[in-house]
């Protein structure tokens, strides 16, 4: 060990020595000899980090920063112990004077004492639930064993600090032996409590001379006296309290507050007891310690109802107010705000590839099927006849001007001799043409759809037989006649032979003849008469004329 | 003195005939006597009437192509005596003993006096036939002075091209329009010389065809309308 220790105060001494600008390049002696040292120095210091894992530093084949990180978790806790016992010097400063000088009689003398110190300890108080403590206890015992070389070396390359926490235990363990009775523990202090209790009146009457209604700022002066409490707390906490300073509120331990698992139940007790002592002052204890869940909701519905007294009397944001225009808003605002607002206008189509191809497709099938919406003129409604306007004929009139107006005379006088206008000329012409048209396509389909038209034809029918006019070799004579009985005769009533006839009919058939005859000579006679009146009538004009 | 007393029996007799008249009045009247038209030759006057129709240069041929055409109706319905006058250029008309009507001299000089204007036979005709045909004659200057170019100008607008505007007045207004350089002439009833004359005159203005022809459209459809 001695060797060892050596070495490493060498390597120490070395480091030392070299200049720093040799240290810029990566250097094997120079990194083996800082490994050296730091080895050396967290076995001198391991003693002193009970709650470490590791027993010595592991240089070998471990790069800078997995040994820096092993330093780290031995210094840690161990700075942390420093510093608590430092402030604790700095609040009592008199107890510097009661650690020994770091001699070597000094340090047998402190060593034998805290062995007479730790025995008393163990019989008489609640032990801190603090492991390094206990831990101390073992390294001291440990240190007992060891033997004065050891501690000789120790104290050669102690640091202050270790001093300064060795004294801090012992007078740690002084204290907690001078100071006795049931209810005091590691939280709570008697003389500090007082201390505290006239601290914190005279804040709270300053309080109340500057606002008492405003609960606003007892509250804040509350929470800040809670503040000033935590932190008073860790100050004047037992140096046991390590873990309730405000910077390491993340290492707070259950064992801290409650001490092992075997002292849990005494250690509720009392605090219990102080508590329903002193409500006010206690007050933010109690919520620290243990705020039952009713006060936790009420903590909270009270932080909730002060944020939303807070926000209702601030005037609104720019959003709730009803109109606003743009020099009562911040500049710009309107853009991050949703504001929803009815568009007039449809929005802008986006012209994608897709939309393109969708319109064509479309053009194309109608293109196919020919089916353009063109569209149809409406049709006019006939309102009345139209009126037949005159058209004015620019060629010579055929006619001469007596015969227009006999026309326009016989019109006035006759209307339904209306001679055929221009209109009608053209309708006839028109006519004609659409026939001609119609015969040639009737031809076109051999006159089937065509109506035979009826030809009037005058044709003489003798009294044949009418097998002699078909046939020109007659297979039997018949007797048939080509014209029919009633052609061939018409007569009315019963008509009788010449045979038949009686005398008397005999006469008056010939009576009836010979009237007949007479009547048409006479008529004959007249005729000639009229005739030959006229002429000589005519004569005896032309002579005369 | 003499004629005072005249006076004074006439008065007398005269009331005395009025009591006369009065008294026989109350009997019964002789008829009205019906006299018929007076023919030409036996009214007060000169029996025989006359009319003479010069003939202009340009007309004495076309004049002799149709002579019979227009010989033949006056002479057969009319019954006038009509010739022509090779030296003084004239026909002349006479009326005849069995000359029904005296207006039938008159119309027949209209007749030929037509004819000499430039109207065709078979239009003047309608003289004959009709009893309300005028002949209207007027001259460009009468409605606008226009000199040179314009003048030119004018008259063509009158005829149309190929005659057409003229036909279109004539078959509208059923006239007939003869243009003879400055002077025009139009044949028909009173009411249609109106219609040719306005139509004429807005062309010789300066009126487009187009809009005489619309303002004709409009004139003639009221006036078939009315018949």
């Amino acid at each position: 060990m001695a060797n060892t220790n050596d070495a490493g105060v060498e390597a120490l001494r070395r480091l030392q020595q070299i200049d720093p600008p040799s240290l810029l390049a990566p250097n094997p002696s120079v990194s083996e000899t800082a490994r050296s040292a730091s080895q050396y120095l967290f076995t001198t210091l391991r003693p002193f980090s009970p709650k470490s894992p590791l027993d010595e530093l592991l240089v070998d084949g471990y790069d800078a920063e997995q040994i820096w990180h092993q330093i780290d978790l031995q210094s840690q806790p161990l700075l942390s112990t420093l510093r608590r016992r430092l402030n604790q010097f700095v609040k009592n400063p008199e107890e510097i004077a009661q650690f020994k000088v770091p001699l070597d009689v000094g340090k047998k003398l402190e060593k034998k004492k805290r062995v007479e110190l730790e025995e008393e300890e163990s019989d008489d108080f609640d032990e801190e639930l603090d492991d390094d403590d206990d831990d101390f206890e073992g390294v001291e015992k440990k240190k007992a064993k060891g033997g004065s070389e050891g501690e000789d070396d120790f104290e050669e390359e102690d640091d202050e600090d270790e001093e300064g926490s060795e004294d801090e235990d012992d007078e740690e363990d002084e204290k907690e032996k001078v100071k006795g009775g049931g209810i005091e523990d590691k939280f709570l202090k008697i003389d500090e409590l007082t201390e505290y209790l006239e601290k914190e009146e005279d804040n709270y009457e300053k309080g109340e001379e500057r606002d008492e209604a405003d609960e606003d700022s007892e509250e804040d002066d509350e929470l800040e006296k809670a503040g000033e409490f935590e932190m008073d707390d860790e100050d004047d906490d037992d140096d046991d309290e390590e873990d309730e300073e405000a910077e390491d509120m993340g290492n707070v331990r259950y064992e801290d507050f409650f001490g092992g698992k075997n002292e849990k139940g005494s250690k509720r007790k009392d605090q219990l007891l102080e508590v329903s002592g002193d409500e006010d002052d206690m007050e933010s204890t109690k919520q620290k310690r243990t705020a039952s869940t009713y006060e936790k909701q009420r903590e909270k519905i009270q932080s909730k109802i002060v944020l939303m007294e807070k926000a209702n009397i601030e005037p609104k944001t720019w959003t709730m107010q009803g109109e606003v225009t743009a020099s009562k808003r911040p500049i710009n605002s309107a853009f991050e705000v949703d504001l929803d607002f009815e568009h007039n206008v449809r929005p802008t189509p986006v012209i994608t590839e897709e939309v393109t191809a969708s319109i064509e497709e479309m053009i194309q099938k109608k293109i196919v099927e020919g089916l353009f919406n063109d569209v149809q003129r409406a049709p006019k409604l006939p309102s009345k006849a139209p009126r037949e306007v005159k058209q004015l004929d620019d060629n010579k009139s055929g006619q001469g001007l007596a015969d227009l107006y006999e026309q326009e005379y016989v019109q006035k006088t006759d209307p339904t001799s209306a001679p055929l206008s221009f209109k009608d000329e053209l309708k006839n012409e028109a006519s004609t043409l659409f026939k001609k048209i119609c015969l040639k396509l009737d031809a076109l389909s051999h006159f089937n759809f065509a109506p035979k038209p009826v030809i009037e034809d005058m044709s003489f029918q003798t009294n044949v037989p009418a097998l002699a006019m078909e046939e020109i070799a007659p297979v039997a004579v018949s007797d048939a006649a080509m014209l029919a009985p009633e052609e061939v005769f018409d007569g009315k009533g019963d008509v009788k032979e010449e045979a038949e006839l009686t005398q008397a009919e005999r006469k008056r058939r010939r009576a009836n003849k010979k009237r007949k005859f007479k009547a048409e000579a006479v008529n004959k006679l007249e005729k000639k008469a009229r005739l030959e009146k006229k002429a000589d009538n005519a004569i005896s004009c032309q002579v005369d004329g | 003195m003499n004629g005072m007393k005249c006076i004074i029996c006439c008065t007398m007799a005269s009331s005395s005939m009025e009591v006369d008249n009065v008294l026989s009045e109350q009997k019964v009247l002789p008829p009205k006597p019906k006299f018929e038209p007076l023919k030409p030759h036996e009214m007060p006057g000169a029996a025989v009437q006359f009319r003479k129709v010069s003939v202009p240069p340009h007309r004495y041929t076309p004049l002799k192509k149709v002579w019979m055409d227009i010989y033949t109706p006056v002479f057969e319905q009319m019954k006038i005596d009509i010739r022509m006058n090779l030296k003084g250029r004239k026909v002349e008309l006479k009326t005849r003993h069995d000359t029904p009507d005296i207006s039938n001299l008159q119309k027949c000089a209209d007749f030929v006096h037509a004819f000499m204007l430039g109207f065709d036979v078979i239009d003047a005709i309608a003289i004959l036939r009709l009893d309300e045909l005028y002949v209207e004659s007027f001259e460009i200057k009468d409605v606008k002075t226009l000199r040179g170019d314009h003048l030119s100008r004018a008259i063509g607008r009158l005829s149309g091209k190929g005659g057409k505007t003229k036909f279109t007045i004539e078959n509208a207004s059923k006239t007939r329009i003869v243009i003879a350089d400055t002077k025009i002439h139009i044949l028909g009833s009173f009411a249609n010389i109106k219609i040719a004359r306005d139509s004429l005159c807005y062309l010789i203005m300066g009126s487009p065809a187009g809009k005489v022809y619309s303002k004709l459209r409009a004139v003639t459809s009221r006036m078939a309308e009315r018949f």
